[in-house]
Order: C-alpha cells, then structure tokens, then sequence
C-alpha cells in the first residue's frame, strides 16, 4: 500500500492511533531519544537518529521473567510474561529497522524466547528515510543497507518536503496504515519519480567504505592473535556505550533480585550485559579469558563481523555509527577493521 | 596563542633523549570533529600532536591505566610517561600525587595554559545544533567559536561564552600549578561565570524539585559505567558495582553464592542508579577536580558535574580545601585540623 500524507496530517495519523501506545523522537537534554507521545501535536520527525535503538521496545534495558516468594515456608513464582499494548513507534532510521531482522534471529532460531516475542508482537516500526547522512560516521550501505532500506520496518515514510510518501511494508503496517484512513492522499503521478529521486540523492552521499565485506571474517580470523587489538583499543576505557546503543548487541545477564530475604521475595531479572565489562568473562574460578581491553574490542568486532556471519549468514552490524559517535576516545569500528583488513 | 609546534617539539625531544617512554597527548581522529587521546613513543609520530579547544579529555586517566598495567606487567617498563595537561587535568596529576597513586618523578607534565578560552562542551553545542554533527569546530579567538555542520557547506561563528564547558566558564586556574614546562599565555582567570555558580544555582531550588530533577536523570542513566571508566579518581581495582573478585570454590555453597555482598544491583532502575551515582559522588568528595569528563561522556547527558561540584564547594566552603591545588598538603579526607569546624558532633 502506497498513500501521500501530507505533512500538517501527520498529527492526526498519530491521533487515530489512539488505543495504541505511541513513540517519536524527542529533543529532551540536548540528546534526541524515543519518548511516549499523548497527542499527534506532540511529534516532531526533524530528528538526525535517536541516541537508544529501538531493540529498547523488545528487548528492555530490565525484563523481570518472574517474582517469587516463600508462603509459609514454600516457594511460590508469579509469572510476568509481559503484556503490553500494542505500540507504534515514528521516525525509526532504516539502520535500526535493519538491526530488528537480525535481533529477531538471536530471540528466535535456538530457543523462541516469549518476553521477546510478547513484546515483538505488539510492535509496529513507522520508518523514515534519511534524505541527508546524520553524521560523517554512517556507513549502512557499506554494510548492505541503505538510507531508505525497507528491512525490518512496517511502513517507510519518505519526506518530499510538504509531505511524505508512506509505504505499508508489513500487515501489520498496512494496518496502521488503514487506521489513518483520511489521513491519507492517493498517489498521484510524479509521486513515484519524485520518491526515487529524493532515494537517489540520499545514497549519493559518500559514506565511510568498509571494501569487500565478504574477505572481512578471514581477516579477522587472522588477525586474531595480533598485536593490532591491543594497540586499538590502547584508549579504551571499557565502558558500555558501544553495546549498549547498539541496535543488535543483545547479550544479557540474569540475576535473582531479592527485595525480602525474610520473606524471600524477589524477582529474576534479565538485564543488558556487555562483553566490555571485566565481569562480562569472569569465570568463578577468578579466571578471566578476556581479562584485557584489546580481547574485548577484539571480541565486539568479532561477533559482528565473523561469529554472526558464520552463524547467521549476514553482518550484526547496520552502520548506525552509534559507536563511533559516542564513543569517548574516538574508537571507530569502520577504522578498525580497515586496519585489521590490510 | 598557545604554538602547536613547540608542544611537538617538546614532545620530540623527551622521546629522543629517553627521558619519558610515551608522551600521553591530543590527535585528530577519524571519529569525530573533536581531537582524541593519543600515546606516541615515536620521535616521528610528535607531529601528528595537536592543540585546540576540542581537546577535552582528562589524559591523566591513562596515567592511572599506565601504573595498573606495571603492577601487573612480569617485566614492568617504571619510565616516566609524558602528559599534556590543561590546568584542570594538571590536578588531577596532583591529586593522584597526594594520594602516592605515583612519584612526581614517575611524570612529565606539558602543561597548556587555556588562556582565558578553555574547552568546547559536546552537549552544549549538540544543544545548538539540534542533535546535528559538527564536521569541524576550530577556534575564532576568544569571542567565537567556529562551527561547520556536517551536509552543510556554511561555517557558524558560535560566541564562546555559548558552548565552552561550564567548568571552563568557571575556571580560576588555566594555568596548570604542577608542570615541568607550560605553553601559552598565563591567563589564569576568565571570570565567565563565578565558581560554583552552576551549583549554586541547583542549590536555590526545593528539596522536592531538586528530587524531582534526579529522579528524573537516574530513571535515564543506562549505567554503562563510562562516567567511572572515564574519572581519574575512580581507580578502585574492584568498584562497588561490580563483583569480580567473589571466588567461587569448589567448597562454596548455593548460599553463600545467593547471598554475595551487592551493593548495587543489575537493574537500570531508580533506586540502583540512585546508589550507584551518590556512591561515586561521595568516593570523590575532596577528590574530583571538576575535570567534567563524567559529564561530557555521558550518553544521555546527565549532568553529572553538578553532584560532583556540590561536594567541591562543600569542601572549599567548610574546610577551604581545593582539590590537587597543593601536592604538599595533606587530602581533605586524611586529614584533621584544630579550626575544622565539627558542628555535627553531638
């Protein structure tokens, strides 16, 4: 499904999406993440790229799997398989909508987690092409996606300046789409050449090359015992920016939280990990295999780049560039594995 | 003006006659518009130092990294080791001298006057730019700040006063006190903002609305640490978040795994990250030299800066006592003095 939407009624799009929960970038502390959103008048889709990923949505920062407790003596676990309203998220870059595919293969092909798929369900990405790069540090068509990729989103919105082009992608798109009812223009002709353009021109920038991506896990493979890691990451601080704002990493820890030892009672929590941290690889032995800041770079880049590959058969990496950006000390993936590749 | 090439030239000459392994200083990076912390050991590579107000980070970090890589090293390399050091970060150097972190003479320090301009805060100008990446930012002399967008050709002159860090706004000592040589002019104050102003300003609110703000920054905090891995002073071998040095033996019981000391959970919540950033500012009272790093790295921009400069103000106000400004005396919480005021004995 194909419609116009004109830019002044966008908001009441957002408005017959009313028993949904509804999220768009927002401009709060000088940093552009997803906040909720009460009315249509409320969105704003001038963003560059949210600071957090949308892998927030499915895969939260803290899932409790369920509570537990001691009644008179005997335990007792409450289930909390989450059941949220069905949420509609605006303004969604096409690196994210990429990262979804891939995040839905880890919650998927060995074991089928349901707080995953609870909330994956009930989701609807609205994406929204990038006319212009964010930031010098993009690098998705390096990395087989595009500015105006499809992939992993529901509907892809374009801006034409005085209003968009909106693309049902999914079902579930289609559906939103159809909510909107007269929200809605039919396309008209020139629409469609107008739409190629404005894509042509936004994959028209030059973005950072990564070369051949296919020759990159034997030059990893390779490299695997070099020096070049530690010299790379000689600047790291081992803090958890790069994985934590990354739309794929999904690595996690489960801990019991007990908020009563008397009574017992407490929760078993998933949390975000990160392969960064020195308790990441702490074998409780007191041995860790990983225990400097090169072997964890050297781990990072190593999933993405050759353990999925060879797994999954596709790169864990959108050229969001989040990592780059953020990054405190400059470390650059896009400069490392140009390094590793020589 | 402060001339690169005779930082380079310095630099050069420590390497070439052995004096220093590594010369800890600035470079452009592929990453970012803002310099990035670089460790030359080659006479060569001096060239590629640089010296600007996109060079923010607080080297003296790689000082402490240095000192736990000896201790560990089988071989251990005890050289000096080189720094470029603003007056904030030449601090820090002192506080880590007060706490026999190292020896004086295990440092060089360059010392670089800012010269009544001082650094360009990442957030503030992130705020001008609505989220937008600067391509270039140089600097205009003390009235402006040059700014290039990235995808837009145009140049914007940004008055300075606009987007130096606040702790540079309030600076009283551009000029780095601990040094072996200092480049630039010794202009010591700029008088932007007074000290402590920002603080000040958080303490004229309500309890409830200063709550509120918190609440509010501690529901956001993603705790990936960067704050702690960042901070000079945060150089614990195992910090109270993590527990990395809990042995498990084969005679350890399910118990005593279950119930291990955490004094901080996992979870990105409220009252974890509540425990987690009052901890830090606590463990740094009489301690933080107001360098910001915490702050400027902070993917979220908690304003970090402000718990931190509350306990510096605390500290200079009851016991007039300044972090790093004097190596020869004894830190704030070492120490005991007969006029220290002890109203809240009872």
């Amino acid at each position: 499904m194909e419609k116009i939407l004109n830019q002044e009624k966008l908001r009441e799009w957002v408005d017959m999406l009313d028993d949904c929960e509804v999220y768009a970038p927002a401009f709060a502390d000088s940093v552009w993440n997803f906040a909720r959103i009460e009315a249509g008048t409320d969105i704003d889709l001038s963003h560059t790229n949210t600071i957090g990923s949308v892998k927030e949505f499915v895969f939260p920062q803290r899932e409790v799997f369920f509570r537990f407790e001691k009644k008179d003596g005997v335990p007792v676990l409450t289930p909390t398989l989450p059941d949220p309203k069905p949420t509609v998220v605006f303004g969604v870059r096409p690196c994210d909508g990429r990262g979804m595919p891939r995040n839905d293969t880890v919650f998927n092909k060995e074991f089928v987690d349901p707080y995953y798929w609870a909330r994956r369900d009930k989701l609807t990405l609205i994406g929204l092409a990038c006319n212009l790069p964010h930031s010098p540090n993009c690098f998705c068509q390096s990395v087989g996606g595009s500015p105006h990729s499809e992939d992993g989103l529901d509907v892809l919105m374009t801006d034409l300046g005085d209003r968009f082009h909106v693309k049902g992608i999914t079902v579930k798109g289609v559906e939103a789409m159809e909510r909107g009812r007269d929200a809605f223009d039919a396309v008209r002709d020139g629409d469609q050449a107008e739409v190629e353009k404005v894509h042509d021109t936004s994959r028209s920038f030059p973005q950072r090359p990564l070369g051949n991506l296919d020759a990159i896990p034997e030059a990893i493979r390779e490299n695997f015992d070099s020096p070049l890691w530690a010299d790379m990451a000689q600047h790291c601080i081992g803090c958890g920016i790069c994985t934590f704002l990354c739309p794929t990493c999904h690595c996690f820890d489960i801990n019991d939280e007990v908020i009563s030892p008397t009574t017992g009672e407490g929760e078993r929590v998933r949390t975000w990990d990160n392969c960064q941290f020195p308790d990441f690889t702490m074998h409780t032995s007191g041995h860790n295999p990983r225990a400097d800041l090169g072997s964890r770079l050297r781990q990072r880049v190593s999933h993405k780049f050759l353990y999925f590959v060879e797994n999954h058969k596709t790169q864990q990496c959108t050229g969001c560039g989040r990592c780059i950006t953020e990054c405190p000390v400059g470390i650059d993936i896009v400069a490392v594995l140009e390094r590793v590749s020589q | 003006m402060v001339n690169v090439e005779e930082i380079r030239d310095y630099a050069a000459n420590l390497l070439k006659k052995g004096e220093v392994k590594s010369v800890l200083g600035f470079r452009r990076g592929s990453a970012s518009a803002f310099a990035e912390p670089c460790t030359i050991t080659d006479v060569g590579e001096a060239t590629s130092l640089v010296w600007d107000p996109t060079c923010l980070n607080n080297l003296t970090l790689y000082l402490v990294k240095d000192r736990k890589q000896q201790a560990a090293a089988k071989n251990p390399d005890n050289r000096p080791v080189g720094i470029v050091a603003k007056g904030c970060d030449s601090r820090a150097i002192g506080v880590l001298l007060q706490e026999n972190y190292f020896k004086r003479e295990d440092v060089v320090v360059i010392g670089v006057s800012c010269e009544g301009t001082g650094v360009v805060d990442p957030r503030k100008l992130s705020a001008k730019l609505k989220g937008r990446t600067a391509s270039r930012v140089t600097f205009g002399g003390a009235d402006g700040i040059n700014v290039s967008v990235y995808g837009d050709e145009t140049e914007t002159v940004i008055p300075a006063r606009e987007i130096l860090a606040d702790r540079c706004l309030e600076c009283r000592a551009a000029v780095p006190a601990l040094n072996d040589v200092v480049f630039g002019e010794a202009v010591g104050a700029r008088e932007f903002d007074e000290p402590f102003h920002a603080a000040k300003e958080a303490e004229s609110l309500s309890a409830d609305e200063r709550w509120a703000t918190w609440e509010h920054h501690f529901d956001r905090c993603l705790r990936c640490f960067a704050c702690r891995a960042v901070c000079p002073m945060c150089y614990c071998p195992e910090c109270v978040v993590d527990s990395t040095t809990f042995v498990v033996t084969l005679g350890t019981s399910a118990e005593e795994k279950a119930n291990r000391i955490r004094w901080c959970e996992r979870s990105a919540n409220t009252s974890e990250s509540a425990v987690y950033h009052l901890t830090r500012t606590i463990h740094l009272a009489g301690r933080c030299i107001d360098c910001g790093e915490c702050e400027r790295v902070c993917p979220v921009n908690i304003p970090l800066r402000l718990l931190n400069t509350k306990l510096e103000k605390e500290a200079f106000e009851m016991f007039e006592y300044q972090a790093g400004h004097d190596i020869e005396q004894a830190s704030l919480l070492s120490s005991f003095r007969d006029e220290d005021p002890n109203s809240f004995i009872r």
